[in-house]
């Protein structure tokens, strides 16, 4: 064992590493449960990752294939229906957890200055992580996913200039096709998760360069607070948070296997309580609710472009905020409270 | 017979328990996967074919017919009856053909031949043609797996 | 053999007991699938296709592992809890960072 060991070392060099995790340390504060949300990000997206692979064994990405070849997993298959059922939880189970790391970097401000770059690349991730949401929802070819694919890709058509131009790059198309279907299934398979495996190394890489930031608090206290081991205390604090997550996954993938709609009729009008998925609701009901016209502009342009307003000021808010602890700050994080009881308000009225 | 000392650790017998606990719990995820890789077998039960099709077949040819995802061969024999072979090599799973003049059953891929009754008689074939049991119901032809 | 041990060894007998009685339920769910699926591939256009699973057996075999998979769980968060505990006191007793810190003897 230990001539292998030597082997692999000599060649590799690997004990660099090795020497950087027995080094590492995490802080300890009453937030330290936050940086739990990293890793089972990842746990997380490598299960999507092999159940998305066993899927893609007998998904057929045509139009005539696809909704049958779903039902030919969830029926002949043998537990086809519970790795679609884990496929379709776990990407559930994923975008909360990447809210709820948002979130908890967000209202600590961990995205100060060094960390600027890490939030730049964890909201691309964001953005891939939606995307990959969007892009799978229409796989199924169902009616409901027909009609939510219908309206997403409709959104960008009121965007003066490219819009038009991007509703049809995304559809492949004016309407939604089979030509649709192939092209979210690529993106879905593999532009998405390249994107994301580019994104991901620089933002791990930027992680363990600069550490795990503090909150404020601590920071103010001037003198390095407790910290734990990375490994080998916190590691298996981290494992016992990933098998109790693997074990709600399991448990709610086989208690509660999502079904799958009848094929999609590109004729048919659309069908009724037709919604996306959770994490598009809020964007949903602002949609709805906007009047027909806004101050003399279409009321759908206006919407669309505050929420790219809002994504923006997202993406940039390490350079927005670059004063988070004084009053410009206290003025931010109170606007970001009232964002999330926006979406969260908006998300629930969606729903009634 | 009481030993003086201990075979191993507690440290050891602990690391053991967490690993094959761990393995037998990793097992439990894997075995689904596993199972589903493997997709059950698609030969039907049995595949009927109506007597109207093939009534007019002279003795010693061969008529095709599906029998699942694979070409199934059904042959006239001299006093009326029928014998139904499964048409793929036992050598390398090509698709064989009947060759009405020689009476026999020919294997392009590495030129294998089988005679008129799919017993392999030249060639790398190691077996004879599979045979399906043929049988007559109401006004077709039921062909089946042989028991 | 005091009482701890004879604690491991029965979990270590339940483990191996349990591991091989999961497995017999599972051997029977792949001798049905075949015969009591093909009926549900019927489904009438316009009707949803629940994702249950259907045969009997198949659902019990299930229920069954979910419930291997909490108590392995409930295992290994012990056994992993025992192993925090040591790794926090080895850290609160400087065990790790002593050795940098130790005098070193005559010759080194």
């Amino acid at each position: 064992m230990n001539v292998l060991r030597a082997w692999i070392e000599e060649r590799l060099g690997l004990r660099a590493v090795a020497l950087f995790l027995e080094k590492k340390e995490v802080p300890r504060h009453k937030h330290t449960f936050l940086y739990y949300t990293g890793s089972s990000i990842l746990l997380f997206l490598a299960i999507q990752t092999v159940t998305g692979v066993l899927l893609a064994f007998y998904y057929q990405p045509t139009l005539a294939g696809a909704n049958a070849s779903i039902v030919r997993i969830m029926t002949e298959m043998p537990l086809g229906w519970l790795v679609r059922s884990v496929h379709s939880w776990s990407a559930t189970f994923m975008i909360a957890i990447v809210f709820v790391h948002l979130l908890g970097i967000a209202f600590t401000k961990a995205y100060r200055k060094p960390r600027e770059a890490t939030w730049v690349t964890g909201i691309l991730l964001l953005g891939a992580s939606l995307a990959f949401g969007f892009t799978g929802y229409l796989l199924p070819w169902d009616e409901l996913s027909l009609a939510a694919t219908k309206v997403g890709t409709d959104l960008p058509k009121a965007l003066p200039v490219v819009g038009a131009w991007l509703t049809l790059v995304m559809r492949a198309g004016e309407d939604v096709t089979g030509d649709t279907l192939s092209r979210f299934f690529i993106f879905h398979v593999s532009v998405l998760p390249l994107a994301v495996l580019a994104f991901l190394a620089v933002h791990l890489f930027l992680v363990q360069r600069h550490g795990m930031s503090v909150p404020l608090e601590e920071e103010r206290k001037g003198v390095k607070g407790p910290v734990l081991p990375f490994w080998p205390n916190f590691a298996f604090r981290e494992a016992g948070v990933w098998l109790v997550l693997l074990g709600l996954l399991m448990t709610i993938a086989v208690l509660a296997a999502p079904g799958i709609g009848p094929q999609a009729d590109l004729m048919a009008p659309a069908p009724e309580g037709i919604k996306p998925e959770w994490y598009f609701l809020f964007m949903f009901q602002m949609l709805k609710l906007f009047p027909a016209r806004v101050l003399g502009l279409n009321g759908e342009l206006v919407a669309v472009l505050i929420m790219m307003a809002g994504m923006a000021a997202l993406l940039l808010l390490p350079f927005i905020d670059n004063r988070p602890f004084e009053r410009k700050g206290k003025v931010i994080t109170a606007l970001a409270w009232t964002g999330l009881a926006y979406a969260i308000g908006m998300s629930i009225w969606s729903l009634l | 017979m009481k030993l003086p000392y201990s075979l191993f650790s507690r440290r050891t017998f602990l690391n053991s328990l967490i690993g094959g606990w761990l393995a037998a719990l990793g097992s439990a995820f894997i075995s689904p996967l596993v199972k589903y890789i493997v997709p059950p077998t698609r030969e039907p039960d049995q595949v009927s074919v109506p007597l109207a099709d093939i009534k007019d077949m002279a003795p010693h040819t061969v008529k095709g017919f599906a029998w699942g995802n694979k070409p199934g061969l059904l042959k006239k024999a001299e006093g009326g009856s029928f014998i139904a072979f499964v048409g793929v090599c036992t050598h390398l799973d090509c698709n064989v053909s009947f060759v009405t003049e020689q009476r026999r059953f020919f294997c392009a891929c590495h030129e294998g031949w089988y005679d008129e009754n799919g017993l392999n008689i030249a060639g790398p074939p190691p077996a004879p043609l599979r045979r399906l049991a043929v049988s007559v119901e109401g006004d077709a032809l039921i062909i089946k797996k042989q028991a | 053999m005091n009482g701890r041990r004879r604690m491991i060894a029965a979990a270590g007998i339940f483990l191996l007991g349990s591991l091989i009685v999961s497995g017999v339920p599972e051997a029977r769910v792949q001798e049905t699938p075949p015969a009591s699926v093909k009926p549900a591939a019927a489904t009438a256009p316009g009707q949803e296709t629940p994702a249950a699973p259907r045969p009997a057996r198949e659902r019990m075999a299930v229920y069954v592992l979910l419930a291997w998979v909490w108590l392995s769980i409930a295992v290994l968060f012990g056994l992993l809890r025992l192993r925090v505990r040591e790794a926090d006191r080895v850290f609160r007793m400087g065990f790790d960072r002593a050795a940098e810190k130790a005098p070193k003897g005559p010759g080194y």
